[in-house]
Parts: structure tokens; sequence; C-alpha cells
């Protein structure tokens, strides 16, 4: 029995190195065969909750009308824009904060009190200064972004050790060149535990702040659906949320991790 | 390479905790000539890593004067080399291009400080490692590409701080045995910290016995080179040279 189960979990280790995208997926078919059981099993009405193939049939029908394609893509497009400001105003502040006392003393509290603020927070006063917009929606995700990536930054610049910049000194770099040299690739690891935290808050304020204020979008159909008391809908807008932030977080965030910190041994596997 | 002069040297710090001023460092003269290996030895606590770290310009000076071929030292720079205890290489970048950091600070082209580079890689035995990342290296290896690093620099001086104290025993004495060469072949003027009596006269010209921040004496190392530990563990010279700075820093 136990060989048995021995050969089978060698199997699947070995299948998996091959092909990694199959890890991704095995996990999910426990899940989703509970699913199916407990929707056959006619526990609930089928109103309440549909079964999985009810969602993909909605899938295909929202895809087929275009109205899934469109609202994906000004969902990525509010994350991307969010996130690119994010970055370039929360690393140069984190650098500005780590290395600077003076900013530290300056910076920190306002920082404190303004992450308290939760990024919802602050939309009413949003929708009355911008309106049902992008303004609005990309200032809720670079809030969101910009505190883990400062704060994480802030940690990193200042976990670099002293020696690191008095050897770069002693080869002749001058201030200017130890921030690109030293300071950032230093910092480097913690940046992109920021980022990854930040876009994993950003994503979900987004879809707070879509379903909210918002015109179009993953976040608006879930609330659309909700109007029309379409659950499939729900349960669809739910899974891609999970699906999509799998994808950017695998295919773009951790393979950054993998090719610095971890390659540089600064950060544990 | 040039020579080395510290003039009346001391540092004293302000100890918040304990509220009163604390000498770390009194009154301390030393010449070093060009090309002389210089040891300084002593206890824990007695000021040897204050000195070094002066020197180097990282911390500033209380009393007295460094000069370097004649000129004042004011901050760190690239006529000072350092090999730290800790390596202190840079993890993000290969060990070719740690070694070739100095040159390229120096704005020297990509194929011309690749090639100092792999000249001084292979001067340590290291050509083998030169794409790999330091994480990868053991903690010998590491070092001796710290040693390198600051070499292919071309600094006046050279100072390393304990650098080989946070490696293991047979390794260490492989590492001093090839400083020794390293030091024949490009004579480099040293300043080696340690509290390793055996080490401090195995690598020098000259000792000088440190504590409580004050220098106790000077002991000239006359001992024939090329030196290795098989001939020097032999050697009535070395044991009586040893011997003498054990008792002078056990008394200290």
């Amino acid at each position: 029995m136990t060989a048995a189960l021995q050969r089978v979990w060698g199997a699947y280790v070995r299948i998996t190195a091959r092909w990694p995208a199959i890890a991704s997926v095995v996990p999910f078919i426990p899940l989703v065969v509970m699913w199916w059981a407990v929707v056959e099993a006619g526990v609930f009405p089928r109103v309440f909750l549909p079964g999985p193939a009810d969602v993909v049939r909605s899938f295909a029908d929202l895809v087929y009308k275009g109205i899934l394609p469109d609202y994906l893509h000004d969902s990525m497009v509010r994350l991307a824009v969010g996130a690119f400001w994010g970055i370039a105003l929360g690393i140069p502040l984190g650098i500005l904060i780590g290395m600077s006392q003076l900013a530290h003393r300056a910076l920190w509290p306002l920082l404190l009190f303004f992450q308290a603020i939760g990024d919802i927070a602050w939309l009413p006063i949003l929708v009355i200064w911008f309106g049902y917009g992008l303004a609005t929606m990309t200032f809720v995700i670079v809030y969101t972004v910009i505190f883990p990536v400062v704060l994480n930054t802030v940690l990193g610049v200042r976990s670099i050790p002293i020696n690191m910049h008095r050897a770069a000194l002693s080869l002749g770099a001058s201030r200017l060149r130890i921030l690109w040299e030293v300071v950032l690739p230093g910092a480097l690891p913690n940046i992109v535990t920021g980022l990854r935290n930040g876009l994993g808050y950003g994503w979900r304020a987004l879809i707070a702040a879509e379903i909210i204020v918002g015109t179009s979008g993953i976040g608006f159909l879930m609330f659309d659906a909700r109007r029309a008391g379409s659950v499939v809908e729900i349960l669809l807008g739910m899974i891609i949320l999970g699906i999509l932030w799998y994808i950017v977080d695998s295919w773009i965030l951790a393979p950054i991790e993998r090719a610095t910190g971890q390659r540089w041994g600064l950060v544990t596997r | 390479m040039k020579s080395l002069t510290i003039r009346n040297l001391s540092k004293t710090y302000f100890d918040p905790y304990a509220g009163k001023h604390v000498i770390a460092v009194h009154d301390v003269s030393l010449e070093v000539p060009e090309g002389e290996f210089v040891s300084i030895v002593g206890p824990s606590g007695c000021g040897k890593t204050t000195i070094l770290n002066m020197i180097a310009g990282f911390i500033p000076v209380t009393g007295g004067e460094i000069l370097v071929g004649g000129r004042p030292v004011k901050g760190p720079g690239p006529d000072r080399g350092v090999v730290f205890q800790s390596f202190a290489l840079f993890p993000w970048r290969t060990v070719l291009d740690n070694v070739a950091f100095g040159p390229k600070m120096r704005g020297i082209g990509r194929t011309e400080r690749e090639k100092i580079a792999r000249e001084y890689l292979g001067l340590a035995k290291l050509t083998e490692a030169a794409g790999r990342y330091p994480n990868e290296l053991s903690g010998g290896m590491q070092q001796r590409v710290g040693v390198v690093r600051a070499l292919a620099n071309e600094p006046d001086v050279l100072l390393m701080d304990e650098p080989f104290a946070s490696v293991d025993a047979q390794t260490r004495m492989t590492l001093q045995e090839e400083l020794t060469r390293i030091w024949q072949e490009k004579r480099p003027t040293v300043i080696f910290i340690t509290h390793d009596v055996g080490e401090a006269v195995f690598l020098a010209n000259r000792v000088v016995v440190l504590s409580k921040g004050r220098k106790l004496q000077e002991i000239g190392v006359d001992l024939p080179r090329p030196r290795s530990w098989d001939a020097l563990n032999e050697s009535d010279a070395f044991k009586a040279l040893t011997s003498r700075v054990l008792q002078l820093v056990r008394a200290a």
C-alpha cells in the first residue's frame, strides 16, 4: 500500500518537475469535485449555488458577447497604471527615507498616519473630486500599492550591511554610484516583496473600487450580476480574480524574485 | 604603492549609555615604508580595528594625523583598499564583476577591466569561479575574492581587518601562505589586523603590539621568505618570536 503510494507520489513529482503548470492545477481538482458534488446532491437550490459547468457556460457566453474581454482589459489596465505609479513613486520615496535620517524623521509619521486611512476610506471624497473614472481608480490603487513598497524599500535599504557601503567607497565609488551599485540591488529583494504585497492588496482594492464606483471591470461585473441576481456570474468573477492574480504572481513576480534575491542568496528559498 | 605615516593618532568616543567619554586609541604613531607588511596584534577591544577604520577613513580621527604617500586622509578612497572580516562582497555581482568593480569605478572599459579582473583571479587561483555568485562559494574562496578585489584596484595601501578570522583552521593556513606569496609578487604596503599572534608573525615584516588603545612595542620579523607553515613550525626563530609577542599580548 505505502509502496504504491510512494510510486504514485514519485511519478507526480517527476511529471510536475517536467511540466510545472500541472502542479498549479492539480490542487484545485478536489475542490472542484467537492463543489460539483455539493451542487449535484442538491443541498442548495441551483439559483443560489450553480455548478462548475454553469460557470463555464457563463464564461463562454460572456466571452462570446465580448463583455468579459472588455472588462478584463479595463481591470488589467487600471492595475498596470496604478502599479506603475505606485512603483515609480514608492521606490524613490523608500530609498530617500531609508537613506536620510532627516527624511525619515519628517515623513515616517505622515506615512503611518496615511497608511491607517484605508484605500476604500478615500472613495467618498475621491468620487466628489474626480468622479467615477480612471482617476479615482488609479488613486486608490496607487495609494494601496505605495505603502507596502515604501515600507519594504526602507527596510531593504536599512538592512544593507554598512560594510557594503564601505567596500564600495574604498573601491572608489561616488555616493551617486553607490545608490545604483549598492543601495538599489541590496534593497531589491525587499522591494520585490513589497511589490508582491502591494500588487496583491492593489488588486483587491481595485475590485472593491470597481464594485463601488465602477462602470466596467471585473468588480463591476460582479456588482452588476448581483443586481440582476445572477449568482453564476458572481462566482465567475470570483474565480477570475483568483486565476488572474495567480498568473500575475507566478508568471511575473515570482520569477523576478528567483532571478534576484534567491540567486544572490539574500533570501532563503 | 606608497608609505603610510600615523602621527599621534587618538580616538575618543562618547558612550551615551555610560554617559562618559571612552578612549579607544591613545597617541599611536607608526611609520610604514612603501612595500612593508605590518601586523597589528592585540586582544579584543584594544583599538586595532578602530585604527584601521580611521586609516580607511570610515570614521573621523579625534586627534593626530594619517598620511598616505604624504597626503592626509580625508574619508574613504580608492588609494586604500580594504579587506573585511565579513568579506563584504557584493552578492548581486559575479566573482568577476566583484573584482572588476574598482576598475569600473575608475572608468575603465568592460574588456580592459575584465582582463584585469581575470589576471588577479588567476593570481588567487580563482579562474574557475569567475562566473559564480559569492553565495555559491565557500568562506575561504569568498575571502580570496575579497583580497583580489582590493588588490585589483591597485591601492597605495592594503588594509586587512582580521580577514581570516571567520574561515576554518586548515583553510586559514592555506590563505596565509597564499597571501605571503601574493605579497611577494605584488609587494603592496599592508596593514594587517589580527588577534592571532602566530598569524601576525607569520605574515609580517614587523609586528605592532597594541593594548588598551596604546602602542606597546614594535617587533621586527626577519624570517626568510617564501614562508610556509611546514617550514616555520620547525623554526626556532619563529617560535621565539611568537612566544615573545604572545607574552606581550598576554601581559597587556
